[in-house]
């Protein structure tokens, strides 16, 4: 068990090492921070002091290895755009990025999953069949087509919800139902079709056969082995939280940390993004930790083979 | 220990308790409006002074804030009117002396004073110490972040930029300064007047934890000050009522930051801001359709360019560009993607130069015929000619860019668009260049202040090697430091000669525009430039 731990933590720090050197070459590579901040119409002087000020004008080997000598020393650098620390930036827009998309998560599984388990237990009547329409329209309308066919109705022409912005609860109602419709979606076709797998399997007819009330065959012996796939989709959602809502932010301007990674990368303002992309990068494997815990939990079959493993 | 005088203690009894007073009384019946202004972007590069912030939206609340010496006449031509001097005089040709007006209060509370000016052009708030310029070698992690305290080293270069040649500022006496130039230059007042040079509180900025803290938060003269500044969101600024020039006519403006052309129209028409920026020509009637709204806007004091490198091996050929010149159907471009909204201005000039400006100048006909005779004559193949496009960096941008690509090769030049991320991939030297695009400014009222600092030596075109001109570099040079001033325009017509025909080093293709919607109850002009100007003079709701 330690051991199946363990490799999983050594696998999750190599994936955020190689995430965190490619960003650094991506984007040192594909852009001049000097000339995206300080803007083409600066003097050329003025551009040069900005770089030599930030070490830009070094070799490129040298910014990486001071950059993951500063991350060693728990330094996680300096917004190039702000002269802030990187991290402080970061966290700023980290309550807002919740505020939306907690609710968010909520919305999706609470809608999400029991529609996806009604359906299947409708399979082909008209409700399956309403219910799977509507969850392909979820996920297949763009998240700013959606959004601003929303804006257009309920802000411009009903005046009851505001455009965009972060100020009050009311703002947050049109971004939740936009990235709320869209996992929602999701969520209801894959709970649909694992449910509908595991309603033909054997031991469901058994239980029906011998008597037990169809609640408890589904509350009992359906719903835990049909959320495995479900939890594993709920996770790659929770792992998206941080930065999961680039468009919505920017169709609601909401000032989260989507919005905040775009703007970072245009700018090139490298200790920002790579602190979002940590964040991102844990934020995912934590889900992913947490999703394993719950699969040995869900599924007695998994916790026998970790125990053999460990 | 700053020296206290009578006058000042003066100011300070009357101003201080008035503008304690309006606080109070604000605070107890305050009926003017709170006004929100949606932006594309309040400052790109976060910092609230105009030394480090180089672009154009920075103009547009910068105005609010702070003030200079010698103002603009925003709904004029933008000449020269007094402001935070009541008048000035050439003392030679190297000297200028102002007289300061009284009882100006900086957002402190403190009165501006010889000495605010003087520290304002001094070397802790503007060109830093000798060694500054020198500093290199950090790295943007650790070592970066110390370097808070003093001046981030890009704000005195700007300023060495603006200011190439002063001397010294020196306080004459409480009231007066002097700026004392170390060569003759007849464009001081200019200087003195453009954005860049605006006065700050010495008070508040030694006062300031670092240079970082006052820019988040700083301490000028205008209208109205900084509440809170969350850069890449929102500036709250709330009405400064010890304002010299009046009771500013709105309580609290706050500029919010709405990066979706489409979320600030609906932003606007939903009633959730009263001005939306930025607004491209196509959005405008479909905002006027709506009776309550309208679109105001227009030229501003900047021209759209194409840029040429000259090294590239067909554009070598001065024929090669000229034809580029004549092929290009400007009038259908500004009828077409621009409404109509726009116009051809004279060449690289404005009208506000006065004496300097060329009237009879014009940008190159539009002459297929020639561009085609230019072609044959230049021995042309048809060998590609790049033309590095970003995505509507500017308004219109890439519609420009595909209209004339195809005007181009209609009279048999093989231009090819070439979409690129950014400035530094326009920039880059490792695939030849050839066309790019870009914008110009005059920041005062004299052509060094474009044609010289944009193209001459030291300009952006030349700096990275794009093209370069003998006789117009010893012309730049004239035209910088002659005090003659016929001599002076007779050189600037034969630097617009040599950039604009004979040897092009651009050619402009229009003067930009830019477009604001508002509430049409709201009584507002919208100034010849980004500038924002929430002055009592310049905003009114209209009752009923």
């Amino acid at each position: 068990m330690i051991r199946f731990f363990a490799s999983k933590l050594l696998r999750a720090f190599a994936t955020i090492l190689f995430v965190v050197t490619f960003a650094f070459l991506v984007l040192r590579v594909s852009g001049d921070p000097a000339l995206l901040i300080m803007g083409a119409e600066a003097p050329p002087d003025a551009i040069a002091a900005f770089r030599a000020a930030w070490g830009l004008d070094e070799p490129l080997w040298r910014q990486y290895l001071s950059y993951f000598a500063a991350i060693a020393n728990g330094d996680l650098g300096y917004s190039m755009r702000d002269r802030r620390p990187a991290l402080g930036l970061v966290l700023d827009r980290l309550p807002d990025t919740l505020r939306l998309m907690l609710p968010a998560l909520a919305v999706k599984i609470l809608i999400g999953v029991p529609a996806g388990i009604y359906a299947a237990l409708h399979r082909d009547t008209w409700i399956d069949r309403t219910t799977m329409a509507f969850s392909v329209l979820g996920y297949s309308v763009p998240n700013f087509v959606l959004g601003l066919m929303l804006v257009l109705l309920f802000a411009v022409n009903l005046r009851w919800l505001p455009s965009g912005g972060a100020e009050t609860w009311l703002h947050t109602i049109l971004p939740i139902v936009v990235l709320g419709t869209a996992g929602a979606g999701i969520l209801a076709r894959f709970t649909r079709s694992t449910m509908l797998e595991i309603l033909g399997q054997p031991y469901i007819r058994t239980a029906t056969a011998k008597g037990v009330p169809w609640f408890r065959v589904v509350s009992w012996h359906a719903l835990p082995n049909a959320a495995i796939p479900t939890v594993t989709v709920i996770g790659f959602m929770i792992g998206s939280l941080i930065a999961g809502a680039v468009v919505t932010e920017s169709v609601f301007s909401w000032p989260g940390i989507g919005r905040q990674l775009v703007v970072a990368v245009a700018n090139r303002d490298v200790a920002v993004v790579q602190v979002i992309l940590l964040f991102v990068a844990g934020s995912m494997v934590v889900s992913n930790l947490a999703v394993d815990f719950l699969y040995g939990w869900l599924d007695p079959r998994v916790r026998t083979t970790r125990g053999k493993e460990g | 220990m700053p020296r206290i005088e009578r006058r000042s203690l003066l100011v300070a009894a009357l101003g201080a308790p008035a503008i304690l007073a309006s606080g109070r009384s604000s605070a107890q019946a305050d009926d003017r409006p709170v006004i929100t202004i949606a932006v594309q972007q309040i400052v790109n590069a976060n910092a609230l002074d105009t030394l480090r912030e180089q672009s154009n939206v920075g103009e547009r609340v910068f105005a609010s804030l702070f003030e200079t010496l010698i103002g603009r006449n925003h709904q004029g031509r933008g000449e020269m009117v007094p402001q935070l001097a009541t008048e000035w005089r050439r003392v030679d040709d190297r000297s200028v002396e102002l007289t300061l007006r009284r009882g100006v209060l900086f957002h402190n509370g403190d009165e501006l004073t010889a000495e605010d000016v003087v520290f304002s052009f001094g070397p802790e708030r503007m060109f830093g110490s000798a060694e500054a310029g020198q500093a290199s070698g950090t790295l943007f992690t650790q070592t970066a972040g110390a370097r808070g305290g003093g001046l981030p080293p890009e704000v005195p270069a700007v300023a060495r930029r603006m200011w190439p040649a002063l001397e010294r500022v020196e306080a004459v006496d409480r009231y007066t300064v002097r700026f004392v130039n170390r060569r003759p230059d007849v464009t001081l007042e200019g200087r003195i007047q453009r954005y860049g040079s605006e006065i700050v509180s010495k008070r508040a900025f030694l006062a300031a934890e670092n240079w970082l803290a006052f820019v988040q938060k700083p301490v000028g003269t205008g209208p109205y000050r900084v509440r809170e500044f969350k850069p890449d969101q929102s500036l709250v600024l709330e009405a400064f009522d010890g304002y010299w020039g009046g009771r500013p006519p709105i309580r609290e403006v706050r500029f919010l930051v709405v990066p979706e052309i489409s979320s600030r129209v609906n932003g606007l028409l939903a009633g959730q801001y009263d001005f939306a920026c930025d607004l491209p020509p196509d959005q405008i009637p479909g905002i006027e359709r709506n009776p309550r709204f309208e679109v105001v806007g227009g030229l501003i004091g900047n021209h759209r360019l194409i840029v040429f490198d000259k090294n590239h091996p067909q554009l070598a050929d001065a024929r090669i560009r000229r034809a580029l010149t004549h092929a290009m159907d400007r009038q259908a471009i500004v009828d077409s993607l621009w409404a109509g909204r726009t116009k051809l201005p004279n060449g690289l000039q404005w009208d506000y130069y006065a004496d300097m400006f060329h009237a009879d100048w014009s940008v190159p006909a539009y002459d297929p015929t020639r561009a085609r005779d230019l072609v044959r004559a230049a021995g042309y193949k048809g060998e590609p000619i790049p033309f590095r496009v970003l995505n509507n960096y500017y308004t219109n941008q890439v519609a420009t860019a595909q209209t004339l690509t195809a005007m181009w090769n209609a009279v048999g030049l093989n231009v090819q668009i070439q979409m690129r991320e950014n400035w530094q991939q326009i920039f880059d030297r490792s695939s030849p260049r050839a066309v790019r695009d870009w914008s110009n400014s005059a920041p005062f009222a004299d052509p060094v202040s474009s044609i010289v600092n944009q193209h001459g030596p030291s300009g952006q075109q030349q700096q990275v090697g794009e093209w370069t001109n003998e006789e117009f570099n010893r012309l730049s040079g004239e035209l910088e430091t002659s005090t003659d001033r016929p001599h002076r325009k007779a050189v600037f017509r034969r630097m617009l000669e040599i950039a604009e025909r004979e040897d092009p080093a651009y050619t402009v293709i229009h003067q930009n525009a830019t477009f604001t919607g508002k509430r049409k109850d709201i009584r507002w002009r919208p100034a010849p430039s980004f500038v924002i100007d929430l002055r009592a003079s310049n905003f009114a709701v209209v009752k009923g």
